[in-house]
Order: C-alpha cells, then sequence, then structure tokens
C-alpha cells in the first residue's frame, strides 16, 4: 500500500513536469497533428468513390465514410506514440545511465510525457475534428455519453498497447541499431491491420482474418465505429478483454526485455 | 558533388543495419499506396475513371519521387536548420563556391535508392497493361516528371530556409510529407475542390498525376506547358527567398 502511494507520489511529480514541457512545444504539437493526413486522404477518396458508386459502398454513404475517418484520425492522433525513438537516442548515446540512478523505471517518465502530450493535444482534436463532420452533410458524432465514457476505455487500452509495442522496439536498441526503422513499420501495419485506410468491413476477407488475430482492429476500427455511433455493445466488450489480454501479455514481454536488455548495457561498460 | 558522393557512401557503410531499415522503409512506403489501390479496386473497378495499371503507374511516380527526397534533399536541407542553430552556417557561406549549391547537395543519402528500385518496379509491372502506353508519351512523361523534381526541390528548399527565422523547421517538412503524400494517387481520385487545391494551391498533381497523364497520352496540352512554368518560378522564387534570407543571416558571433 505504502509502495502504491509512493509510486503515485512520484508519477504525478513527473507527469506535471512533462504537462508543461508539452505546454511549451505546443506550435510544433499542431503541426505534427497536421501532418497526420492519411485519414483524410483516404476520407476524400472514398467519399468520391461513393458518390462515382451512386451514393454508397458496402453500406457506406459519404456521410458514414466521413464520420468513420474523422473517428480514426481522433483515436490515431490519441494514440500517437514516439517512444522508440526516444530510447533509440538513450540508448545509444548512454543518456540512460543518470536516468538509471533514479528511484523509479524510466516507462513511467515516457508514459507521462505521452499523456501529458494528450491533455495539450485534446482541444485542438476536438475542434479540428469538427471541421469534416461540419463540411459533409449528415456526417457526425455520437450524442451517447455512454459511448463516450467507454471510448476513454478502449482508447486508453489502445493507448498502452501502442505504448508498449513501441517501447519494446526502443529496447531493442540493446541489440541492434536500427530499431527506429521497425517502429515505422509497426505503425504501418497497426494502421493498416487497424482501419485507417478503410472500415475493415471493406477489406478482403483474409486480411481481415489476419487483422482479427492482433490487437490492431480494436485500437483503430472499434473506437472509430463507436464515435461514429454504429458499435454494438457486445463488440466493446469483447475488444475490451481482447485489449486487457494483450496489454498484460505486452507488460510482461517488455518487462524481460527490460532486464536482458539492462544486463547487457551494463556489459559494454556504460 | 562525386567528391561529396564518395564520402557520404563511405560513411553510410559504417552503419551496415541501416541498410535493412531503408529497404523496410521502402517495401512499406509501397504497402501503403498497394493497400490502398487493393481496397479501392475491391469494392468497384475505377478509381476516379483510372484503372488498376493506371493508378499504379502514379504509384511508380510517386516512389521516385520519395526516392529523390530521401536521397537527395532530406539529408541537406533538414541541415539548413541545425547548422542555422549552432551558427556552423557561416563555413558555408566562407567557402568561394554558391552558397545554395553547396548546401542543396553535400549529403546523399544512399540507401534510400531503395525507394527509386521499388518505384521502377511497380512502373515496371504497370507498363506491359497499359495498352496506351507510347515511346513518345513515355518521352513527355520523364521530362514533365523531371520539371515537376524541380518543382519539389524549390517547395522544400524554401521551407527548410524558413529556418533562418523560425530554427526548428523539422518538423514544416513533416507538414509537407503530409500533403504530399495525397500524390500516391490519382488526383482524380479526389473530389473537385481537393483536385484543383492539389493542382494550383500545392502542386502535387504536377509530380505524379501530370507525368502519368502524359505517358497515358491523355494530357492536355495546357498542362504539359504549365509545369515547366511552374518549375521556372519556384526555382527563381527559391533562389530570391534563399538570397533575402541571408541578408537576414546575423551569423554566429553578431
Amino acid at each position: 500500500m505504502r509502495a502504491a502511494a509512493s509510486l503515485g507520489r512520484k508519477f504525478r511529480a513527473i507527469f506535471s513536469a512533462q504537462l508543461a514541457n508539452m505546454v511549451a512545444y505546443r506550435a510544433e504539437l499542431i503541426i505534427w497533428m497536421l501532418s497526420g493526413t492519411l485519414s483524410f486522404i483516404m476520407m476524400a477518396i472514398w467519399i468520391s468513390q461513393a458518390r462515382a458508386a451512386g451514393g454508397e459502398i458496402g453500406g457506406f454513404t459519404e456521410a458514414r465514410f466521413a464520420s468513420y475517418f474523422t473517428g480514426t484520425w481522433v483515436t490515431g492522433q490519441l494514440l500517437v506514440v514516439w517512444v522508440a525513438w526516444e530510447l533509440d537516442v538513450q540508448i545509444r548515446l548512454g543518456n540512460l545511465s543518470p536516468k538509471l540512478l533514479r528511484p523509479l523505471d524510466p516507462l513511467w517518465e515516457h508514459l507521462s510525457n505521452h499523456l501529458g502530450d494528450r491533455l495539450v493535444r485534446a482541444p485542438f482534436i476536438a475542434l479540428l475534428a469538427c471541421l469534416p463532420l461540419l463540411l459533409v452533410p449528415g456526417a457526425g458524432f455520437t450524442t451517447d455519453p455512454r459511448v463516450y465514457a467507454a471510448y476513454l476505455l478502449v482508447v486508453a487500452l489502445g493507448l498502452l498497447i501502442r505504448f508498449l509495442i513501441e517501447y519494446c522496439i526502443g529496447l531493442l536498441c540493446f541489440w541492434t541499431e536500427s530499431a527506429t526503422s521497425f517502429s515505422e513499420i509497426s505503425w504501418l501495419v497497426y494502421a493498416a491491420l487497424g482501419g485507417v485506410f478503410a472500415p475493415l468491413q471493406l477489406y478482403p476477407e483474409a486480411l481481415r482474418r489476419v487483422a482479427r488475430l492482433t490487437p490492431f482492429p480494436y485500437m483503430v476500427n472499434l473506437p472509430a465505429t463507436m464515435l461514429a455511433g454504429d458499435a454494438a455493445w457486445g463488440d466493446v466488450g469483447r475488444g475490451v478483454l481482447v485489449l486487457l489480454g494483450w496489454a498484460a501479455a505486452l507488460g510482461t514481454l517488455r518487462l524481460v526485455m527490460w532486464r536482458l536488455g539492462l544486463r547487457r548495457y551494463g556489459a559494454v561498460g556504460a | 558533388m562525386w567528391l561529396f558522393l564518395a564520402n557520404s557512401l563511405s560513411a553510410q557503410l559504417e552503419y551496415r543495419a541501416n541498410f535493412v531499415g531503408s529497404v523496410l522503409a521502402s517495401f512499406g512506403e509501397v504497402a501503403v499506396g498497394l493497400l490502398g489501390l487493393v481496397l479501392f479496386f475491391g469494392a468497384s473497378d475505377r478509381l476516379g475513371g483510372w484503372t488498376f495499371p493506371q493508378a499504379a503507374l502514379v504509384l511508380g511516380f510517386f516512389m521516385l519521387a520519395e526516392s529523390f527526397i530521401s536521397v537527395l534533399l532530406q539529408p541537406n536541407l533538414n541541415r539548413i536548420a541545425e547548422q542555422v542553430r549552432l551558427g556552423t552556417m557561416d563555413f558555408n557561406l566562407l567557402k568561394p563556391v554558391d552558397a545554395q549549391f553547396l548546401v542543396s547537395t553535400r549529403q546523399v543519402n544512399v540507401f534510400r535508392l531503395s525507394d527509386a528500385v521499388v518505384g521502377l518496379l511497380v512502373i515496371g509491372w504497370a507498363a506491359p497493361r497499359l495498352p496506351d502506353l507510347t515511346w513518345g508519351g513515355a518521352l513527355l512523361a520523364a521530362l514533365l516528371f523531371a520539371s515537376a523534381l524541380v518543382m519539389v526541390y524549390s517547395v522544400w528548399f524554401m521551407l527548410s530556409t524558413t529556418a533562418f527565422w523560425f530554427v526548428k523547421v523539422q518538423n514544416v517538412t513533416e507538414l509537407f510529407n503530409g500533403v504530399f503524400s495525397a500524390g500516391r494517387f490519382p488526383a482524380a481520385a479526389f473530389p473537385a475542390w481537393v483536385r484543383t487545391a492539389l493542382t494550383f494551391v500545392v502542386p502535387v498533381a504536377f509530380v505524379t498525376t501530370v507525368p502519368a497523364e502524359a505517358a497515358l497520352g491523355r494530357l492536355d496540352a495546357g498542362l504539359a506547358l504549365w509545369s515547366p512554368v511552374v518549375a521556372l518560378a519556384l526555382l527563381a522564387a527559391s533562389r530570391l527567398f534563399w538570397t533575402f534570407a541571408l541578408r537576414s543571416y546575423t551569423s554566429a558571433s553578431s
């Protein structure tokens, strides 16, 4: 109990520092947000395709496409993770060493850095998301507050999984120099199988079957569908269970890699 | 210039793992485009009036342009910001070579030629499946693509030159990438107002769609003439902007 309270206090201290850090860099943050254009590119093309096909494709009208892709953009923004790049720099240049002296796993500092960013980012996300929803007639998000509560849970789990995956990739730096290129590939797999390119219903059956073996559909497609107001509660419940399972597995993997990596890091004389 | 090339090559061969990394990144880039195409053509048989091989041709040009950016532009122009910040820009200005040439050609990221290889593979796959393709069209496409690369260089150079005022501009080029990634798909696939923006506000359509249209012999003469005009105008603008920026550069010591 005392240990948990002490961890909480340490985390709060780090979190407020990281939040101040993020507020200072907000101009940069807006540029990064605007560069995440894939959702909007896909939205524009699918809307235009739906028009050419006479109003809908596979049950998706212009308005539904607009709601869905705005949902993937919002979710994608909430799941942005760069911890692999930071670990890459810290491990290669040895900046990690002083952090090891602190009485807290560096994981918490990185996590609070990302959470602080989300708080600063949230108002901008809300503003930008209004644009496509107002521009495309009939598009809009759900008004059910319960869905938003469930959305926050699903996205929090999704963020945790993205974070742990990227953390493991970053830890690969203990063994190889090109860990960050794996990070790009991992983003791509997440975006492709998650449903950033199209609603998963429009994917070929084979690809969908592969996607279901991963946590990604529950990290992008599910929350985006929830925002668009098309998700069934049964799917949400199953999604949360799947995400919890993945989070536990990846958390364990992270811990094992961290222990093994540190032993190796010590061995090169740092 | 050959000297710069040789120097970059020997420095990069030190990091062999990066080679694996850049090959992976190239396949990633092309996978984004191909997956998009597979999904669009799974749902209907035309993408804004283009067939699959025609759209693949656009993707091929996109990969070639990406390669140009990552091999030549990114390693050099992103350094401008760093040099302004650290004050080492002074060394460039002191050398008896044109400074714009110097900051634009110093480094070459050879590994990202893998983008070009992938792009050529895609074009090679598409070409035999395109009955409209002619040698004349292909030649015109190559010329228009060269003029498109001049545009890309000028825009990148101007974005990087803003470093003289804003210092931290790596992100600005990220913004460029965000807009430019729309060039993976034929401009006709977008709704009309987006298409207009992609042609005249940010000339993304000139880089990938226009050369592909030329190769297919369906380009209207107006756009073919506009491409070099726009390219030269942008190049001149980048030159003017550079001299203007240098005037406000206060160097490291003052």
